[in-house]
């Protein structure tokens, strides 16, 4: 690269984001037409473009640039005030100057092209009054401007795609990546720099190959940290465990601060959705504005190319077919302008970006019509769907219950593109739908390249399973008169808490095992959730939990799906990952549950109502059948008396490094008997977390998850502690008033607890089951 | 691919090649690699070099010989195609060979085609043939998809 073509790529790298600034700009500057400091900042933008191009004699350039400058100084000085038309011309000079600079980039000379109408249309604005500009450029402006923003857009779109896919052979794109890495570097650095001085320092440029070496080198450095650990273990020299403890904490800090440099903000990605949802809504005579929240969420960069495609197809789905016509909207009494709310947040690790219009929502009985039209389910089963397993039916290649076909969308390739691109960056796609609006929610991991991992062992080997598919690790022993490894249609199959799961072998599905095993042996299962099903992953055995460092498994597996990636172990050794989807896909059991409309839950077998919740069944002494919402139980635990103490009328344990107040129960609810607790006994306890501090319900017996109808009789007239009953198998179960309870012993309103220890209660709720039989 | 140079030189059955060290070959023996259950069948299982993933290829399945165990005495020639590492997992390495353009000939049309496809010619050498490998090809014509 000569020294021409370095001051030219600095140039292709300051336009772009020139471009993107202009676009959130115009946008903005439509709602604040009056906004001086935008008009100014879009000037000035447009005069950095004119200077430059006159440097490399780009004339296209400099002339369209040139006319637009003089549309703004006008709109700047104030002389007209900004209308639809201008924004409309203005942005189709933005549009036009950013095609003149990707023909730059691409040919390394300015492309040919005839820019006459739009630079007259600029005039016409530039010279005349507003009532003259109406009249005169309507005919001939109007019907450029819809047509070609969109015919950008499109380009737009499709070209990071692309890019992806030409990058192994074409030397320019692969130039072009390295710029963008430079250009979101040298931001990074930008912006830390302003931050500890006033002053700015030039940013310094890295290519993107460097950064992969010095990860790779960082791995490596962990490894061997790994091994020095080892040494320092059963060494008992202070000094040396004192340098090496030295070590693993830089190293640990070394990789934290490298991985840092992979990660960007994902307003990256959300600066181009203002201009798209101005553009759709505007071909769709709609009004929507779009909200951002939390644009400055981080994320690896390879993980933000893989949601940009994804959230332009669920953008476009909101804007076209969520919100309604502006007139609809006024007749539901929403207000005449949608919105679209795109938020980006942490959770548990993973980062969750939530996409919520309030339009009309997924059409459920539509979905339900199309289904049963097209085959895909037969009109008796369809009425015994549950809603979710309706909504299901949308992600299926060519399923749209758009009457007729858009150039936007409606021709049913989407939402099987939006949950394929997320799976396959090791996200989940959930939707939420009402007469309000719709609420996708794509949950997606910080980075790809470590993640944390269960490892199992399959003959000699060992395996990765990303954690992110592992629901539970059991270990099934059969016993005498309990029903074991059962066959339902071909496909063996166990029951787990009243569930059918069914099972993958992994060494007869890897082929390293040429026969099944018996199944009346102890099995080590993991249960997972892959491809929409759930199912059992059958191991030699479960052997740790750890973070990984994800590489590719490179391009001789390309026709092996079921690895997903590789990994270094700490002793040196490849390890490799498996991709959960493909096996599930691999083993049949999708197709061939598919054919025998399987049902993992019995009790949907037998005929109870689909519409359940989760209920924890426990006894109190003197009443029987209590029922408490699974929601509100965080963990159960067994406290011996003796280690209660008494804190002024309360009774309190120690709980971790928490105090817990205990409840008694059987104190606030009606019909329950007290009784006072020994120093030998040990009581079973339900913990609830409330505002954070654990509280703990003392019952007499903890029994198991019941399935209850969310239908509940009311009790009347109203007995204390009590919120009402359900029938379960023609018994009635009374459902706890948390509520009350912890109001009447003298705790606030009540705090919505989390649901995220369900899976923990559920290993207890068996756990102490065993020990109380 | 330059006819002339320096080149590393290995053994597979009865076969002698040699590739060229202008594409950066290094040997290694005792590599502990990781085996790929449903993987090709040429594709030995990985291994790490220095933090990188290298995938081996066995290269007498690779000829269609039959496979003889190496266990850990298996002898690796390194290159690199297209940014992934690869390993050719080879019986006995020779020495590092210096060879003109002279000596080189297209390749004779009675050699078997197992190795045919994978060679760009043959250098006459005064004991023996010097079958000069195509490294991209031994990746690129690997059938991915086994049953």
């Amino acid at each position: 690269m000569d020294n021409n073509d370095q001051i030219l790529d600095e140039f292709l790298l300051e336009a772009g984001e020139i471009f993107d600034q202009l676009d959130l700009d115009f946008v903005q500057l439509e709602q604040t037409p009056e906004d001086k400091k935008l008009i100014g900042n879009i000037f000035r933008a447009m005069h950095t473009l004119k200077g430059s191009s006159g440097f490399f004699a780009f004339h296209r350039l400099e002339k369209v640039a040139h006319a637009g400058e003089s549309l703004l100084s006008k709109l700047r000085d104030g002389i007209f005030t900004l209308n639809e038309e201008m924004t409309d011309v203005l942005l189709e000079t933005s549009d036009r100057l950013r095609a003149i600079v990707d023909g730059v980039q691409k040919q390394r000379r300015e492309p040919e092209g005839d820019d006459t109408t739009l630079i007259q249309n600029l005039k016409f604005l530039t010279e005349g009054g507003v009532g003259i500009v109406k009249a005169i450029t309507t005919p001939s402006a109007a019907p450029a401007a819809p047509v070609s923003p969109l015919v950008e857009e499109v380009i737009e779109i499709t070209q990071p795609a692309l890019e992806e896919t030409i990058l192994e052979v074409a030397a320019q794109d692969l130039e072009q990546e390295i710029l963008e890495v430079i250009k979101e570097a040298s931001i990074d650095a930008a912006v830390n720099e302003a931050e500890s001085s006033k002053e700015l320092a030039a940013p310094v440029k890295v290519s993107v190959e460097l950064l992969d070496k010095l990860m790779n080198l960082v791995s490596e450095m962990v490894l061997a940290r790994n091994r020095l650990l080892s040494f320092a273990r059963t060494s008992g020299d202070l000094a040396f465990n004192n340098t090496v403890r030295r070590i693993d904490t830089v190293t640990l800090e070394l990789q934290e601060r490298m991985m840092k440099t992979r990660m960007q903000p994902i307003s990256q990605v959300w600066s181009k959705f203002p201009r798209l949802v101005r553009d759709i809504a505007q071909d769709c005579g709609k009004k929507v504005e779009l909200v951002q929240i939390g644009a400055e969420t981080e994320l690896d960069r390879t993980l933000l190319e893989g949601i940009r495609d994804p959230l332009v197809h669920i953008i476009r789905n909101s804007v076209d077919h969520g919100i309604e016509q502006p007139a609809e909207r006024l007749a539901k009494g929403k207000p005449e302008l949608g919105s679209v709310k795109l938020r980006a947040f942490h959770e548990n690790g993973m980062v969750v970006i939530e996409i919520a219009d309030d339009g009309a929502g997924i059409n459920i009985p539509l979905v339900k019509q199309k289904a049963i039209q097209l085959g895909l389910v037969t009109a008796e089963r369809a009425e015994k769907l549950t809603e979710r397993e309706l909504i299901d039916f949308i992600y299926l290649p060519g399923f749209s219950t758009k009457a007729e076909v858009t150039n936007l969308s409606g021709r049913g390739v989407g939402m099987d593109v939006v949950r394929t691109n997320i799976q396959e960056i090791g996200g989940t796609v959930d939707i939420a739908t009402s007469a309000q609006g719709t609420r996708l929610r794509l949950s997606i991991p910080l980075t790809l390249a470590i993640m944390p991992a269960v490892f199992v062992r399959s003959k000699q080997q060992s395996y990765a399973i990303p954690q992110v598919n592992v629901i539970e690790m059991l270990r099934y022993e059969p016993r005498e008169g309990v029903p074991g490894v059962e066959n339902f249609y071909g496909v063996p199959v166990f029951r787990l808490r009243d569930k059918l799961i069914p099972l993958v072998f992994l060494n007869y599905e890897l082929k390293v095992d040429d026969v099944m095993p018996p199944t009346d042996e102890p099995l080590n299962i993991v249960i997972v959730q892959a491809a929409g099903i759930r199912f059992g992953l059958v191991v030699d055995e479960v052997l740790y939990m750890q973070e990984v460092v994800v590489k590719s498994v490179g391009p001789l597996l390309k026709g092996t799906p079921v690895y997903s990636g590789s990994t270094i172990l700490g002793n040196g050794r490849v390890a490799l990952i498996f991709d959960i989807n493909a096996i599930a896909v691999r083993s049949g059991i999708i197709a061939k549950l598919a054919d025998n409309q399987f049902e993992q839950d019995i009790s949907a077998v037998l005929g109870a109502n689909n519409e359940s919740q989760q209920m924890l069944m426990f006894d109190l002494l003197g009443l029987e059948r209590m029922v408490i919402p699974l929601e509100t139980v965080d963990r159960l635990e067994m406290i011996a008396a003796s280690r209660i103490d008494r804190r002024g009328n309360e009774a309190v344990v120690l709980y971790g490094n928490k105090i817990m107040r205990l409840i008694s129960l059987a104190h606030y609810v009606e019909g329950a008997t007290q009784k006072s607790l020994y120093g030998d006994e040990t009581v079973p306890v339900i913990v609830h977390y409330h505002h954070d501090q654990p509280v703990g319900f003392i019952v007499k017996k903890v029994h198991n998850i019941v399935n209850v109808p969310t239908q509940v009789v009311m009790v009347s007239p109203p007995q204390r502690g009590i919120m009402g009953s359900v029938i379960v198998n023609d018994s009635v179960m009374s459902i706890l008033n948390v509520q009350e309870v912890l109001n009447m012993s003298g705790l606030g309103p009540h705090h919505e607890a989390g649901i995220s220890g369900a899976d923990f209660v559920d290993n207890d709720v068996i756990t102490m089951d065993r020990e109380g039989k | 691919m330059n006819r002339s140079g320096s080149y590393a030189t290995f053994f597979v059955g009865d076969f002698f090649f040699g590739i060229p060290i202008a594409i950066g070959v290094e040997v290694t023996k005792g590599q502990e690699v990781t085996p790929v259950p449903l993987g090709p069948k040429e594709v030995a299982g990985f291994f790490n070099l220095r933090g990188q993933i290298v995938t081996a290829i066995n290269m007498r399945v690779r000829l269609g010989l039959p496979a003889v165990d190496h266990g850990s005495d298996a002898l690796s020639i390194f290159f690199q195609d297209q940014d992934h590492l690869f390993a050719l997992l080879v019986d006995r390495v020779g020495d590092f060979t210096e060879v003109t353009e002279n000596t080189f000939e297209e390749t004779p049309s009675n050699l078997d085609p197992n190795a045919r496809e994978l060679i760009v010619g043959v250098h006459k050498l005064a004991d023996k043939l010097l079958l000069v490998l195509d490294t991209h090809k031994i990746v690129s014509g690997i059938n991915l998809v086994q049953s």
